[in-house]
C-alpha cells in the first residue's frame, strides 16, 4: 500500500479535482486505487458519481466505530471512494478532536483495509494547515503539493514545506514530495514567468509538464465525473495521464513498505 | 535445407570480416616498402587483366563470371564488399576502354572519324569521372560530432554572419530568429546581418530584435566581399555563415564546434544544405521526398567521401570557419564566382584540414523555377572551371594526391555538358548518315560495353543508393547539359568569359505552364531522335536481309529510344507545376494543444507547419468549424508557446490553422519551436523506396514517357490558345480558371 497525500497551502488550486483525476488515471494503469477524502467539504466523491444526498463517510464511521469497509463506494473508472461523510458541526469537532489526539489513527485505519502492497491510496486534504493535513502527512509515503503559477502560490510554498518537514519527512518510509503546477495558461506572460521561477526553485521535484487550464475540468465536475472520462482528448486529460505516469514512477521507486502498525 | 544453410553463411562472413579487419589493421601497412611493392604488384595485375586479349567466347565467359561475382558481393554488407565491387567495375571498364581505344578507333571515312572521335572522347571523360568518383567516395568518413566541454565558460566566441543583398525581409527574418535561438552562451555569440542592400527596414528590424546590422560603403566582390568587410570589424574566434534563407537549428554551433577544439588544424567544417521545399525537378516530376534530389548525392556522399581525403569543400553556407586561418589566406576568396570552393582550396594548400558532418543542421528554400535552378548550376560550373584555370588543384603547393584528385573530380564533373550531348546524339550519326562510329560488330560491342555499364550501374547503385537513385543522374545532366556547356567551355578558354545572367527566384507559380523557351534544347534533341528513329525503322525495312545492318540498326534504335525517354523526363522537368503557396509546408509530427473560445482544449499532433500556420491531425469524430478562433500551443522541451490563429481549412481528421498577426516575440517563438528544432530535419528520407538499378531505370523511363505525353497535351492546349488569341477569349479563360 502506497499512500499519496495531496496537499496545497492555498485554497482554490484545484486540488480535489486533481486528486480525483489522478486516481482515475492510476486506476486505468491497472492499479487498485482508493481515494480518501479528509476534507469536510466532502466534495471528492462528486467526481465519482456518488449521489449528492449520500451522507456516509469515514467521519461518521469513525465516530460510530464501524469499520471503514462499510463506507467504501465503488466509483467510476474502478476507483474505490472513501468519502468524508456529512456530519453536523458538533460531530465534526468531536471527530477532529479524536483525530488530533491519535496521530496513528489514519495509518491504523488504512491498515485495517488489508490492502495489497501495490495498491494506492490517495488522500485529499483541506487547504493550508489543519488537523487533517497533519494527519494525512503523518501517514503519507508521498506528498503531492498542488500549486498555481501565480505569486500567491509561490509565496505559500515554504509554509507547506515546513509542515511536510515536521510531519512526514522524519519518517523512514516517507519517500519524498512532488509538485504539480495546475491550471496553467501559458498565453499569459505572468504564468510563463512564474513557471520558470518555480522550475528553477523546485527542480526535479516538479512534475516536468503542467496541467493546463481547461474548461472541460469544471464541466466534468458538473457532470459528476472525471475529466479523463468526460473529455479524454483534451490537453488537460493528456497532462493528467502524463502526470499519473510520473507519479506512478515516483511511488514505484519506493521500496515495498513494511507494516507500520 | 536452404534456410538452415543461411546462418552458417553469415557466421562465415562475419569471421571473414573480422579476419579481414585484422589484416587491414595490421602494422605492415605503415611500411612504405610494403605499400609500394603491393601497389606495384596491384598495378601490374590490373594492367594484365585489362589488356590481355580474349576471344569472343573467352571475353563473354570472363565478363559473366565477373558480373556474377559482383552480384554475389552485392549481397554482402560492409565497405570491403563495396571495395571489391569497385575493383570489379574498374576491371570491366578498363577492359572496355582498352578494347575501345585499341580496337575500334580505325575509321574509314572522315565523317566516321569525326563522330567516332567525339564519342570516344566523351566515353573517356565518362570513365575518368567514374573512376574519380569511385576514388572520391570509396570510403565515406561518416564523421560524428564531438561534444563541447561541459564547462560553458571554455566555449569559444562565435560570430554568425547572415549576408543578404536583395532578398525581402520576410525571407531573412526566420534565419535571424533562428540565429537568436542558437543554443549558445549569449556573451560568446554575436549575430551580424551583413546587409549589402543597406535597407532601412533591415536596420529597424535588426535593432528591434537585438542583432548587429552591418553594412559597408560599396558592394565589391558580392557575398565574399561582404563577409571580408565584416571580418574586419568583428573578432569572434569562429565564424558561422548562413545564406540569408538558410535557417539554422538551435544545436548548430554545439554540433559543429566540437571538432575545432580537437583538431587544431581544422579550418572549416561544412554541414549539408538541406531544402524543405521541392526544387523544380522534385515539383515538376512529382518526386519530392521520394527520389533523392540533385544535391543529395553531393551532400550525402561526395562531401562525406571527400572528408576521408581531407578534401571537404566549403559550400558558402551552413558552415563554421576558424577566423585566424581565414584571415591567413586573406579572407574569403574573391577571384572566382564560386568563392566557397576556392576558399577551401586555399586553406588546404596551407596544410589546414576541413571536415564534414552529414547532419542537416540548417534548412532553406530550394530554387523555385527550373530557369533559376539552371542559372545557379551554371554559376557553379563556371566558378569551378575558373578555379581550374587560375588555381589548378593538380599543380601548385600544399596538396596531397587525394586532395588533388577530389578537387579534380569536383571540377571535371561540371564538364559533363559536351559528353552528355554526344551521348544523346551519337546513335543519330549512324541512323542519319550511316556513320560507323565504333568499328566493331554489334555483338562484340555488347560483350565489352555491357559489362562496363552494368558493373558501373550496380556499383554506383550500392554506393549511392540513399543519395541518388539509379539513372537519375542522366535526367539531371540532360536537363542541364545544353546550358552548362557554353559557360564551362568559355571559362576554360578565358576565366572571365561565360558570364550568364541568373534569373531571380520566381516566387509563386500561379498557373501551371510549360516553359517553352527553357526546354527548346530538349525539344530540338527530342525531335532529332524521333527523326532518327524513323530513319532507322525505314533502314531496317530496306535492308531486312543484311543481318549485320539490322543488328547495328537495332542497337542504335534501342539507344535512341532510351535517349528519347531521358529527354522526355527533361521535358517533364520544364513543365512548371502550379505552386500557389507563398510559404512551404514542412511535414513535422509534434505535440500541439488547441484551445478554443469555450475554454476547452484538445491535445493533438501536427501534420505540418509553415511560416503562416500549422496543419493539425484531429482525433476521430472531432470537427472544428471554419473561421473559429483558436489558441495554438507548441512546445519546446518543457517550454510552451501560444499563438493566436483561426481555422482556415477543415475536413474530417485534419484542420489547417492560420496565424493571426503575430508579435515579434511570437514570430521568434514560432521559429524556435519549428524550424530551429534540433531534430527538425533528421529522418527526412524516411519512407523512401530503396534503390535498385532496375527500379531506378523503370522509374526514369516512366517519368520520360509521361513527359512526352504531357508535352503533346501542352502543345495542344497552347496551340489552341495561340490560334484563338483575342481579348474576349482571354477574359473567358480567366473566368473559367476562377
Amino acid at each position: 500500500m502506497k499512500v499519496i497525500t495531496v496537499v496545497s497551502a492555498k485554497g482554490g488550486v484545484g486540488k480535489t479535482t486533481l486528486a480525483a483525476n489522478l486516481a482515475s488515471v492510476l486506476a486505468s494503469r491497472n492499479r487498485r486505487v482508493i481515494v480518501l477524502d479528509l476534507d469536510p467539504q466532502n466534495a471528492l466523491r462528486l467526481h465519482f458519481g456518488i449521489p449528492l444526498d449520500s451522507i456516509d463517510g469515514i467521519s461518521r464511521a469513525t465516530l460510530s466505530q464501524s469499520p471503514w469497509q462499510t463506507v467504501m463506494f465503488d466509483g467510476i473508472d474502478g476507483v474505490t471512494v472513501l468519502p468524508y461523510g456529512a456530519v453536523v458541526e458538533d460531530d465534526r469537532r468531536r471527530f477532529e478532536t479524536l483525530v488530533d489526539g491519535d496521530p496513528a489513527w489514519l495509518a491504523r485505519s488504512l491498515n485495517s483495509l488489508a490492502l495489497d502492497a501495490n495498491d494506492i491510496v490517495i488522500v485529499d486534504t483541506p487547504p493550508g494547515s489543519s488537523v487533517y493535513t497533519r494527519t494525512a502527512l503523518t501517514a503519507a509515503h508521498f506528498a503531492l503539493n498542488v500549486v498555481l503559477a501565480d505569486a500567491a502560490s509561490y509565496a505559500a510554498i515554504p509554509g507547506m514545506e515546513r509542515m511536510i518537514d515536521a510531519y512526514a519527512a522524519p519518517r523512514r518510509d516517507f519517500a519524498g514530495q512532488g509538485y504539480i503546477v495546475n491550471q496553467v495558461d501559458q498565453s499569459r506572460q505572468l504564468s510563463k514567468d512564474v513557471l520558470k521561477v518555480l522550475r528553477d526553485m523546485l527542480g526535479s521535484k516538479l512534475f516536468p509538464g503542467v496541467i493546463h487550464q481547461d474548461e472541460g475540468i469544471a464541466e466534468s465536475l458538473a457532470c459528476d465525473t472525471t475529466l479523463i472520462h468526460y473529455d479524454p482528448l483534451s490537453q488537460a486529460a493528456a497532462d493528467l495521464r502524463a502526470c499519473g505516469d510520473w507519479l506512478l514512477a515516483a511511488i514505484d521507486a519506493i521500496a515495498p513498505s513494511r507494516n507500520v502498525a | 535445407m536452404r534456410s538452415a544453410k543461411i546462418p552458417s553463411q553469415e557466421t562465415e562472413v562475419s569471421v571473414a570480416t573480422s579476419r579481414l579487419e585484422r589484416i587491414v589493421d595490421a602494422g605492415i601497412w605503415s611500411s612504405r616498402i610494403v605499400v609500394a611493392a603491393l601497389t606495384l604488384f596491384a598495378a601490374f595485375a590490373l594492367y594484365f587483366v585489362v589488356t590481355v586479349p580474349l576471344a569472343f567466347g573467352q571475353q563473354l565467359a570472363f565478363a559473366t563470371i565477373c558480373f556474377v561475382c559482383a552480384l554475389g558481393f552485392r549481397r554482402l554488407q560492409g565497405q570491403y564488399a563495396t571495395l571489391v565491387m569497385i575493383m570489379l567495375s574498374v576491371t570491366a571498364s578498363g577492359r572496355y576502354m582498352y578494347w575501345r581505344l585499341t580496337e575500334t578507333t580505325y575509321w574509314e571515312r572522315p565523317l566516321d572519324a569525326a563522330w567516332g572521335l567525339l564519342l570516344v572522347t566523351a566515353e573517356v571523360y565518362a570513365t575518368l569521372v567514374l573512376m574519380l568518383g569511385y576514388f572520391q567516395t570509396a570510403w565515406p568518413l561518416k564523421r560524428k560530432p564531438l561534444p563541447l566541454p561541459a564547462d560553458r565558460s571554455a566555449w569559444p566566441t562565435v560570430d554568425v554572419f547572415i549576408p543578404t543583398y536583395n532578398e525581402p525581409l520576410s525571407v531573412v527574418k526566420p534565419t535571424i530568429y533562428a540565429a537568436l535561438a542558437l543554443d549558445y552562451p549569449t556573451d560568446k555569440l554575436a549575430i551580424h546581418v551583413l546587409d549589402d542592400g543597406r535597407r532601412p527596414e533591415f536596420k529597424a528590424f535588426c535593432e528591434e530584435v537585438g542583432v548587429n546590422w552591418t553594412i559597408r560603403t560599396h558592394n565589391r566582390h558580392a557575398k565574399a566581399g561582404n563577409i571580408n568587410e565584416a571580418l574586419k570589424i568583428t573578432n569572434g574566434e569562429y565564424l558561422a555563415i548562413f545564406d540569408c534563407d538558410h535557417i539554422p537549428t538551435r544545436s548548430f554551433l554545439q554540433i559543429c564546434l566540437g571538432w575545432f577544439l580537437r583538431d587544431k588544424l581544422l579550418s572549416m567544417l561544412q554541414t549539408p544544405h538541406h531544402f524543405f521545399s521541392p526544387d523544380p525537378f522534385e515539383r515538376n516530376l512529382g518526386t519530392f521526398r521520394k527520389v533523392p534530389n540533385e544535391g543529395e548525392l553531393f551532400y550525402g556522399l561526395v562531401q562525406d567521401g571527400n572528408d576521408l581525403w581531407n578534401a571537404t569543400f566549403f559550400c558558402g553556407s551552413c558552415a563554421v570557419l576558424r577566423r585566424s586561418m581565414v584571415e591567413e589566406i586573406g579572407g574569403i576568396a574573391v577571384e572566382t564566382v564560386t568563392e566557397d570552393a576556392h576558399t577551401a582550396l586555399k586553406l588546404h594548400r596551407l596544410g589546414y584540414t576541413t571536415a564534414y558532418l552529414a547532419i542537416p543542421q540548417a534548412a532553406g528554400l530550394a530554387t523555385e523555377s527550373l530557369s533559376g535552378h539552371i542559372g545557379q548550376r551554371i554559376r557553379w560550373a563556371r566558378g569551378m572551371t575558373q578555379i581550374f584555370r587560375i588555381d589548378n588543384p593538380l599543380t601548385g603547393k600544399g596538396l596531397k594526391l587525394g586532395q588533388r584528385l577530389c578537387y579534380l573530380n569536383g571540377m571535371l564533373h561540371f564538364f559533363y555538358g559536351v559528353p552528355r550531348l554526344v551521348f544523346l546524339t551519337a546513335p543519330l550519326s549512324y541512323l542519319f548518315f550511316g556513320a560507323h562510329v565504333i568499328e566493331a560488330a554489334a555483338s562484340t560491342i555488347a560483350i565489352f560495353a555491357l559489362p562496363h555499364m552494368m558493373h558501373a550501374s550496380i556499383t554506383n547503385s550500392r554506393m549511392q543508393r540513399s543519395f541518388r537513385h539509379s539513372f537519375w543522374a542522366e535526367v539531371y545532366e540532360s536537363v542541364l547539359a545544353s546550358y552548362i556547356t557554353a559557360p564551362t567551355l568559355l571559362a576554360v578558354i578565358n576565366p572571365k568569359l561565360g558570364k550568364f545572367n541568373v534569373t531571380a527566384k520566381g516566387g509563386q507559380i500561379a498557373k501551371a505552364y510549360f516553359d517553352w523557351s527553357i526546354s527548346r534544347p530538349y525539344l530540338f534533341l527530342l525531335l532529332l531522335n524521333l527523326l532518327g528513329f524513323i530513319a532507322g525503322a525505314v533502314h531496317i525495312g530496306l535492308n531486312w536481309h543484311v543481318r549485320s545492318e539490322v543488328q547495328t540498326t537495332v542497337l542504335n534504335l534501342c539507344w535512341t529510344v532510351y535517349n528519347m525517354l531521358i529527354l522526355g523526363a527533361s521535358v517533364a522537368a520544364a513543365s512548371e507545376q502550379r505552386q500557389v503557396r507563398s510559404t512551404h509546408r514542412v511535414t513535422m509530427k509534434m505535440p500541439v494543444m488547441l484551445k478554443f473560445a469555450t475554454g476547452r482544449t484538445l491535445a493533438c499532433e501536427t501534420i505540418d507547419y509553415s511560416e503562416g500556420g500549422v496543419g493539425v491531425k484531429l482525433p476521430n469524430g472531432i470537427a472544428v468549424p471554419l473561421h473559429e478562433r483558436v489558441t495554438v500551443s507548441l512546445f519546446r522541451g518543457d517550454e510552451e508557446f501560444a499563438f493566436p490563429a483561426t481555422v482556415g481549412f477543415s475536413e474530417p481528421g485534419r484542420v489547417g490553422l492560420r496565424f493571426l498577426q503575430l508579435t515579434r516575440e511570437q514570430e521568434y517563438d514560432f521559429v524556435k519551436t519549428t524550424f530551429a528544432r534540433a531534430d527538425a530535419w533528421t529522418g527526412w528520407s524516411e519512407g523512401r523506396l530503396a534503390d535498385t538499378p532496375l527500379r531506378g531505370l523503370s522509374h526514369v523511363l516512366l517519368v520520360g514517357t509521361r513527359g512526352i505525353a504531357g508535352l503533346f497535351e501542352h502543345l495542344y492546349s497552347d496551340l489552341r490558345t495561340w490560334t484563338s488569341k483575342t481579348p474576349v477569349d482571354a477574359k473567358k479563360l480567366t473566368t473559367k480558371d476562377q
